[in-house]
């Protein structure tokens, strides 16, 4: 009986990629994954996403505003590998060539309830100058294997130095409508 | 089965229905209006619907879809009073029902034509089925396939929940097309109607079994029965209240009923649950504790009134701040969770620490390491600041902005030797300090207190004698009577050093006064008022004599008494050691007669005997003390030290009455010196942190060299003081001033304000030569008192000052002290040590061990913040020093959180499993979702770890079937272990190119290329291979790893034999294949035509792979030499779906690729039907496979090449006839094209980069130079080709590093195997190199995860049984040299091990290449030689490293003579050292067990034949006896013959015993490691998919026993199928 239904407690993560703030770019998609320990599973909804290409606000504000829903529940045994939302920010660079604009992390919120999430974004460095220039114009820039590495520790003692945080760059992961946490005892 | 609970249930099931309308009444009982009558119904519904209200308001905030049981149970008890029949309950509903069906029935006929047409169509198909349907027993499965069975009632076991959906998607769907009606709700005679008509499909089933079908209407009558009797029984307050509800609800109802009378699927609304409900429910299930606060009695046991322990005087401390609402939530939750309230203290309140701070450092300080000790001398720079801000100094703005206030008082200084001073002045200030000192002496008169102490002590002792006092063990009073004994002789050792102090001070004060007179008296003046009077007070002289003759009898008493005692001890003492020496004395004496005798038997001898002892003193006898002698030395020592009774006690007394020598009465030398010291001032610079403040007016030196300022100065502070100086400057006349001194002040404690503080007196003294020409001695000038000059002196000019520091007092009485937050770092210790003395208002005390004492005895509360820096500093004190701990604790606060105890922490399942999980042991490494409680943690998790970890030593035979292999298994495992734990640091290590893609830097080539690639085509005509992105195994889960085998072509496939074709094909399908036969790509010879003249296609064959248990088959080709060229692609699953690069390296997996000819058989029966059907049966018959391990893949990163197929030495019905035609013309490259091969390209996609195996230094025992050699050699010849292979050193199994000649030694095969042909030596080396062969191959790489290449040596691997190509070809080289043949070790590339060894030999005029683990060889020249580079060939006493252009075996001259080609390793610059060989002087071989190789092949056997079995589930598994035992005796041929020429006859043989069988079926050969490989290689050949009916199996095994326990293992298996 017991390890037919294992209690598990349920995460219901309920939200959207507002908007970003990327002062220097323009026509930017983003793609959300996420990221979580071994105790957790995906029961429902959707894991990946990728948004549409949005354009900059006419505004002052010029955020790129992407209202771009996400919705998964996971569920659960042991809050330890607690999910954390990945979002990557990619959009044609001088040439129309796909460059990743930013990566970052955030983890899903504790509390149930409204939150909003203010994620720095940034992207790894070429090693160089040289590098830097050819990766400009081949249009390679240097990007993660998987983005997934942003929200993970191994292996980033080396990179680490190197990553670059645009000034004012942002993504805002918000207003979560709502964030169930719900324990389900069986 | 108990009707009544089945009614029950059922009505639960049309509650449900209703649920619509329960929702809306929960909805509005939550809007409070619970009580309110709510609905009228019309009279029919109303039983039911009390049901379900009563439930529901029993069951208030439980949403009722969840829980129906509790409502059963609420309406059980409900139902009874109600329907009230005094009845027992099962017959009561029995009754019930029988009169309510009468009714019923009559009321169906009624309506049933009405209701007949209206809605037959509405009802779904299986509507009234599932009326029928459900049943207890059987439950969902039965509803479609079996509708005529007998209707059973209770609907128990099925999903409410479904069931409602269900139902209501079904009443939506009857409403629509009835738009009059409110929407939702039927009329309600449709609603009758509806209710009613389910019953129509079964009436007669209701008439013909009553009594089955009791059970079955007992739902529906019950239901009915219900809504026609409450009108009839008329009762029930609620009732009466319905009846006044208005019509809309009571249709409303009505559609329920609707619902259940024709379905009883339970309909409900979709499972929404307003947020009312939700928070309801959420309330229940969650605890949010209130924030009220909670009256103290709940907190308290009970009639405990609180109890308040400040009121009681006891200090408690200052509780920490905790918000009101916060405490109160934890108060509340508390209560809540421990019911015992062992959280809360005796005042109500929870326990709270006051101060969570620990008194000790847990941080050790910074180690000074060489990387910090270079950090911290560092040079930082600073950004210059202003003073005032800097620091902690500052005053904080939030603080009292006041000044703070220090008075200093300096009142005056006095010198104490100036240059101006006289020799009297000297004298007299010598005289002055002396007396100043036995003022001070006699003050504290510390002789008279220990002279008190001594009489007490004696006292002490004299009475503790008394043996009359009885109170005491005797034990305990000898022991204190020793201690006061001891205490005395100390009390009385001071005590005379005290007294004889006093003596010699009053004495010196004599001399000095002395002096000072004959110095005056000398010079005729005096300079100074000084004068000593001595008083001499009388004693009664008698009473003296006596008090100091008794203090000396006592003195020599205790003298001799201890003198006594240590006179016992002394002749104890000499007792024994006298007694050894007499031993000794003896022993010598014993000795040297000996020696004598030695010495006259060899005199030779005698000036070497060495003394061995060095002779024993003779031990004198202590002399007893005498009496006499004590008494003298007693005298003596009294009188030195102690004034003589009869001398009068004189007390110095030091006055200034006398009178000073007026100027003009002395000698022009004192006069100029008086001049001088008029010149003189002196002023006072009060220095505050080292900046004036303020200075003292310049007085004037005067004649006493005493200067008096009396001023007071107010120093308005703001910050603590650092330092506070006084400077002495000196001015002479009109010059400058100079600088005499500098005094440190100290700072006062906060306790000392103005008024208390006592004036004190610093010393300064200077350093200044002052050399003056009048009477002034100097400074720092030798001068003497003496005339002669002799007993010459220097003073330095020296003084005191006299002052007081003390802080300010305000006007309220505050003082005006700054806060102890502003307290430097710098002299925090000091301040601080200060500070925690001065809290408790004293001062000065610095004996930490008398403070402690202090604190104890005064019973200090330890609990007071105010006493706790004492308290600390007491703790310090008393422990020694400053705790400091040399360790670094990152959880110092572990302790104080450890919520539970390790103990049961440990018990804890979940947390074990959590432990082991994070610990990566191979069970848990992957284990997911670990359990929220621990019962739901199965005891069985854990069983195969246990199990594990205990089998550890034992040895388990079951899996491995051979003790020795089993023992070989362990221990492989226990070796890999150890060498995996002592790699496990470099485990996980990720590069920066495994975490980010980049670009690589470009060159100009690189550069030049990409623009040339610009221009190039985007479709090349000839495309080569693009280099794919490497993955590192991180972010890789299942099935993203796929493994891509290319099958490309193969050669020679065996072809069916013309005799077994004949009756096999069918003449159809060979028509058939004939004509295709034209297109066929095989190029035939005119023999082969000749051999098959029919033109029948020779084989179809297709290649199976499979990998995992996933199999994947190419299309069928046709002909012996087939070319496929497909992609197969199969899944990747790594173990436990760990991808990282250990895990991968131990993968285990073989891919096998099987050749299949594809046979079709005729199964036609009826000939007639020929023309207008084919039935053919599919049969495969295996040909061949080529194994590949996983782990090649997975290093090689890709395997491109041609293989040989490992085909049966015997393929029935298969021949390769042509191919030995053709063949036999190359006799001298005899191995040419033997076999069939096949052309395949093997990846992995995505590319995985394999771990890099770890170059570490191991610790060698060669020689240095040979080390260095090595090195050079490697470096040289990497330089010229990186690619070839070059090996010069190994690590041996102990991991060491080892040259690699040392493995080639001559080594004896076992004779058994050099007997066989004792004179053909070609057969010798084949059948020596099968043995090899026969030991089962394992990769170093799979046994130690890609750490290392460990090379084992022959005996080593012999014992093992286990090695991988290393091993194998050094055995086989061994062997060979044994044999007397030319042969190395040959390093390269081979396909597909890769990087690997094979064996080179030298035969008469040409070269064979063998390959030692499959026992093949090749000539060089051989293009299906595996081996594609040879990088350098290893012989016993030397390495030659390939330099020649090409590495190709074809292509390269083996002639390592030629230092051209073979670069070698040792030369005439470095001759060959002879390096002895690590292998054994001999092998021994065991004898080959035969009886257990029987017992082994008889256990294979059963298991064969059980997983063959197991393998076809579906099928019935026959095996064949007799064709077994042929088999088994043919096998043992095989074995003698190597597989080779035997096959014409045992098919013979064969096709006479088995005539009237279709036979395939083929031998297996492998060496023996395990079972498993021999299960995967049978499973892999597919003879157990014959799915024929009545296909009979055979199955032999035969085990050949070699020496060493080789096992070469046969097995044959074999399909029959009877012919008809």
């Amino acid at each position: 009986m017991a390890t037919a239904s294992p209690s598990v407690f349920l995460l219901m993560v309920n939200g959207q990629v507002e908007s970003a703030q990327f002062p220097e770019y323009d026509d930017l998609y983003c793609k959300y994954c996420f990221v979580y320990g071994q105790d957790w599973a995906p029961t429902a909804g959707l894991e990946e996403g990728i948004s549409q290409i949005t354009s900059k606000s006419q505004d002052v504000r010029q955020a790129l505003v992407w209202n771009f829903p996400i919705d998964v529940t996971f569920k659960s045994t042991n809050p330890y590998g607690w999910p954390q939302i990945v979002l990557s920010v990619y959009g044609p660079d001088v040439f129309g060539n796909d460059v990743v604009r930013g990566y970052g992390a955030v983890h899903v919120p504790f509390s149930p309830g409204r939150h909003k999430r203010t994620i720095p974004m940034f992207v790894p460095e070429s090693t160089s100058k040289l590098q830097k220039f050819t990766s400009w114009f081949m249009g390679r820039r240097p990007e993660y294997t998987d983005p997934k590495v942003v929200a993970q520790g191994e292996g980033r003692e080396d990179e680490n130095t190197e990553a670059e945080i645009p000034r004012s760059t942002w993504v805002c992961l918000c207003p979560i409508p709502a964030l169930m946490l719900s324990f389900c005892p069986q | 089965m108990n009707p009544r609970e089945e009614k029950v249930k059922i009505i639960t099931e049309e509650f449900i229905e209703n649920d619509e309308d329960a929702d809306m009444g929960r909805q509005k009982r939550n809007s409070k209006v619970r009580r309110q009558p709510r609905k009228k119904q019309p009279p029919t519904a109303l039983p039911k619907e009390m049901v379900s209200e009563e439930s529901h308001l029993g069951n208030q905030p439980e949403p009722v879809q969840e829980e129906p049981k509790t409502h059963l149970l609420s309406m059980t008890v409900r139902r009874g009073p109600r329907s009230l029949p005094p009845i027992p309950s099962t017959s009561r509903t029995g009754f019930a029902e029988f009169s309510m069906r009468g009714r019923m029935r009559e009321k169906l006929q009624a309506a049933r034509s009405k209701a007949e047409s209206a809605l037959l169509q509405e009802i779904p198909t299986p509507r009234p089925r599932r009326l029928r349907s459900p049943s207890k027993k059987e439950l969902e499965t039965e509803f479609g396939t079996e509708p005529g069975k007998e209707v059973e009632s209770t609907q128990q076991e099925i999903d409410s929940r479904s069931y409602s959906r269900v139902k209501f998607r079904d009443s939506a769907r009857k409403i629509k097309p009835k738009p009059q009606v409110p929407p939702g709700f039927p009329s309600p005679e449709e609603a009758y109607n509806f209710f009613t008509f389910s019953f129509d499909p079964e009436p007669e089933e209701s008439e013909e079994k009553p009594k089955a079908r009791h059970r079955a209407g007992t739902n529906q009558e019950e239901e009915e029965g219900e809504e026609e009797e409450p009108p009839a029984r008329g009762r029930g307050k609620e009732m009466d209240e319905e009846e006044l509800l208005n019509g809309d609800d009571a249709e409303d109802f009505l559609l329920g009923l609707d619902h259940m009378a024709d379905d009883f699927v339970a309909v409900r609304p979709a499972d929404y649950e307003s947020i009312h409900d939700r928070l309801q429910m959420e309330t229940e299930m969650f605890f949010i504790p209130s924030r009220q606060t909670v009256p103290t009695y709940k907190k308290l046991p009970e009639n405990v009134q609180p109890r308040f322990l400040e009121d009681e005087g006891l200090y408690t401390g200052v509780r920490p701040e905790v918000a009101r609402t916060n405490q109160n939530i934890m108060e509340n939750r508390l209560l809540m969770q421990d019911p015992e309230r062992r959280w809360f203290g005796d005042d109500g309140r929870i326990l709270a620490l006051p101060n969570p701070i620990k008194p000790f450092p847990s941080r050790r300080p910074v180690l000074t390491q060489e990387q910090s000790i270079k950090a911290e001398l560092e040079t930082l720079y600073k950004k210059a600041v202003k003073y005032v801000h800097s620091s902690q100094h500052m005053i904080r703005s939030g603080d009292h902005p006041g000044n703070f206030q220090l008075d200093i008082d300096i009142s005056g200084l006095i010198f104490t030797h100036h240059p101006c001073f006289s020799r009297e002045h000297v004298l007299a200030a010598k005289l002055a300090q002396l007396y100043d000192q036995y003022l001070a002496r006699h003050q504290r008169n510390k002789a008279k207190f220990l002279t008190d102490k001594l009489q007490a002590l004696r006292n002490a002792v004299q009475t503790g004698v008394d043996p009359e006092k009885p109170h005491s063990s005797l034990d305990t009073i000898q022991k204190t009577i020793n201690e006061y004994k001891s205490e005395i002789r100390q009390t009385r050792k001071f005590r005379d050093a005290e007294q004889e102090k006093d003596r010699t001070l009053l004495k010196t004060i004599i001399k000095v006064w002395k002096e000072m007179k004959s110095l005056r008296e000398f010079q005729r003046f005096t300079n100074t008022p000084l004068k000593l009077v001595l008083r001499k007070e009388k004693v009664d002289q008698k009473a003296d004599e006596e008090a100091y003759e008794a203090e000396i009898q006592a003195e020599i008493s205790e003298l001799l008494e201890e003198h006594t005692e240590e006179y016992a001890q002394k002749m104890e003492e000499y007792r024994t050691s006298l007694h050894q020496w007499k031993a000794w004395r003896k022993a010598q004496r014993a000795k040297k007669k000996k020696r004598k005798q030695a010495a006259e038997d060899h005199p030779d001898n005698e000036i070497e005997e060495p003394h061995p002892e060095e002779d024993l003193v003779k031990p004198t006898p202590p002399e007893p003390t005498d009496r006499a002698v004590i008494e003298h030395e007693v005298r003596e020592r009294a009188a030195q030290s102690r004034r003589r009774p009869w001398e009068p006690t004189l007390v110095p007394e030091l006055s200034l009455a006398g009178s000073v020598t007026p100027s003009d009465q002395c000698p022009r030398a004192e006069v100029s010196r008086r001049e001088d010291v008029k010149k003189r001032s002196v002023y006072l610079k009060v220095l505050f942190n080292n900046k004036e403040v303020s200075r003292t007016v310049s007085r004037p030196l005067g004649a006493d060299f005493r200067v008096h300022f009396g001023q007071i100065f107010n120093l308005q502070i703001v910050n603590w003081p650092e330092s506070l100086t006084l400077q002495v400057y000196e001015t002479i006349g009109h010059s400058s001033p100079t600088l005499l001194a500098e005094v440190f002040l100290p700072i006062p404690e906060t306790t000392v304000v103005t008024g208390r503080a006592p004036i004190e007196e610093v010393e300064f003294s200077s350093n200044q030569h002052v050399t003056l020409d009048h009477e002034g001695v100097g400074s720092g000038v030798p001068f003497s008192f003496e005339a002669d000059g002799s007993n010459q002196l220097i003073l330095m000019t020296s003084g005191k000052v006299s002052h007081s520091v003390a802080w300010a007092v305000g006007e309220n009485g505050i003082p005006l002290i700054p806060p102890l937050s502003q307290q430097n770092i710098g002299f925090r210790s000091a301040l601080k040590r200060a500070d925690a003395i001065s809290s408790i208002g004293t001062s000065g005390l610095t004996d930490m061990k008398k403070l402690a004492k202090w604190a104890a005895e005064s019973k200090l509360d330890p609990n007071d913040p105010n006493n706790a820096p004492l308290m600390q500093l007491i703790s310090v004190a008393t422990s020694g020093e400053s705790y400091v701990p040399d360790f670094f604790r990152l959880e110092q606060l572990q302790q104080e959180f450890n919520f539970v105890s390790d103990q049961e922490l440990n018990r804890s399942k979940r947390f074990r499993l959590l432990h082991l999980r994070s610990q990566e042991v191979p069970e848990f490494r992957n284990y997911k979702q670990v359990p929220v409680y621990d019962r739901e943690i199965m005891e069985k998790v854990f069983q195969d770890y246990e199990k594990r970890l205990r089998d550890r030593s034992v040895i388990e035979t079951k899996e491995h079937i051979d003790t020795h292999r089993a023992i070989v298994a362990k221990y492989l495992q226990q070796v890999r272990e150890s060498v995996i734990n002592r790699f496990l640091i470099a485990k996980q290590y990720f590069l920066l190119a495994d975490m980010i893609v980049e670009e690589e830097v470009p060159n100009i080539s690189i550069l030049g290329l990409s623009l040339f690639k610009l221009a190039e085509q985007k479709r090349p005509l000839r495309p080569r291979r693009k280099g794919r992105k490497k993955v590192t195994a991180q972010n890789l889960s299942d099935g993203d790893i796929k493994l891509l085998v290319n099958i490309v072509r193969a050669y020679d496939i065996p072809v069916r034999k013309l005799a077994m074709s004949k009756f096999q094909q069918p003449s159809k399908s060979s028509r058939m294949f004939s004509e295709k036969r034209a297109a066929s790509p095989s190029t035939h010879s005119p023999t082969h035509n000749a051999d098959y003249p029919l033109g029948q296609v020779l084989v179809r064959p297709f290649v199976e792979v499979s990998f995992q248990r996933t199999v994947c088959h190419t299309t069928t080709a046709e002909g012996p030499n087939p070319s496929w060229n497909e992609e197969l692609e199969l899944p990747f699953k790594a173990p436990n779906g760990d991808y990282s690069t250990a895990s991968l390296q131990s993968v285990k997996d073989i891919v096998f690729i099987n050749i299949f000819d594809e046979v079709l058989h005729d199964v036609l029966e009826d000939d007639r039907e020929r023309g207008s059907g084919i039935h053919t049966r599919i049969e495969r018959h295996w040909l061949g496979c080529v194994k590949i391990p996983f782990s090649t893949i997975y290093f090689q990163a890709r395997i491109d090449g041609t293989f040989k197929i490992d085909i049966p030495p015997v393929l029935l019905g298969y021949n390769k006839e042509r191919n030995m035609i053709l063949e036999r013309g190359f006799d001298s490259v005899r191995s040419l094209s033997e076999g069939s091969y096949i052309t395949l390209f093997i990846t992995i996609e995505p590319q995985l980069v394999p771990g890099e195996s770890i170059r570490e230094k191991f610790e060698s025992q060669e020689d240095e130079k040979l080390l260095q050699a090595t090195e050079k050699f490697q470096a040289e010849c990497a330089l010229k080709f990186p690619n070839r292979q070059c090996l010069t050193t190994v690590i041996d199994i102990s991991g060491k590093t080892v040259f690699i000649t040392r493995y080639l030694k001559p080594l004896n095969p076992p004779q058994e195997l050099l007997n066989v042909y004792p004179n053909n030596l070609q057969a010798t080396a084949e059948l020596v190199a099968r043995y090899v062969s026969l030991i089962p191959f394992l990769p170093d790489t799979v046994s130690f995860g890609g750490i290392c290449d460990l090379w084992s040596t022959s005996d080593q691997f012999l014992d093992l049984l286990a090695g991988d190509e290393e091993e194998h070809a050094v055995l086989l080289c061994n062997y060979f040299l044994s044999l007397g043949k030319k042969a190395w070790l040959l390093m390269g590339n081979a396909i597909p091990e890769g990087p690997t060894a094979y064996v080179l030999t030298w035969e008469q005029g040409h070269y064979l290449i063998w390959n030692p683990c499959s026992g093949h060889f090749y000539g060089q020249f051989d293009t299906f030689c595996p081996l594609k580079n040879v990088g350098c060939l290893i012989g016993p006493d030397n390495i030659w490293f390939n330099i020649q252009r090409y590495d190709s075996p074809l292509r390269i001259n083996f002639d390592v003579t030629k230092p051209k080609l073979w670069k070698s390793f040792f030369s005439r610059s470095l001759p060959y050292p002879g390096l002895s060989s690590v292998q054994p002087e001999e092998l021994i071989y065991q004898r080959s067990d035969k009886a257990a190789a029987a017992e082994l092949q008889d256990r294979i056997e059963k298991i064969l034949k059980e997983k063959i079995m197991d393998w076809r589930p579906r099928h019935l598994t026959r095996w064949n006896r007799y064709c077994t035992s042929t088999l088994r005796h043919f096998l043992p041929l095989l074995e003698k013959s190597q597989g080779e020429d035997v096959e014409d006859d045992h098919r013979a043989e064969l096709l006479k015993q088995l005539g009237d069988y279709r036979f395939s079926g083929f031998p297996l050969h492998m060496p023996y490691s395990e079972v498993k490989p021999l299960i995967d290689a049978v499973y892999s050949t597919g003879v157990h998919n014959i799915n024929v009916p009545n296909v009979e199996f055979a199955l032999a095994v035969y085990i050949h026993p070699y020496p060493k326990n080789v096992l070469s293992v046969w097995i044959y298996v074999a399909s029959l199928i009877r012919n008809r």
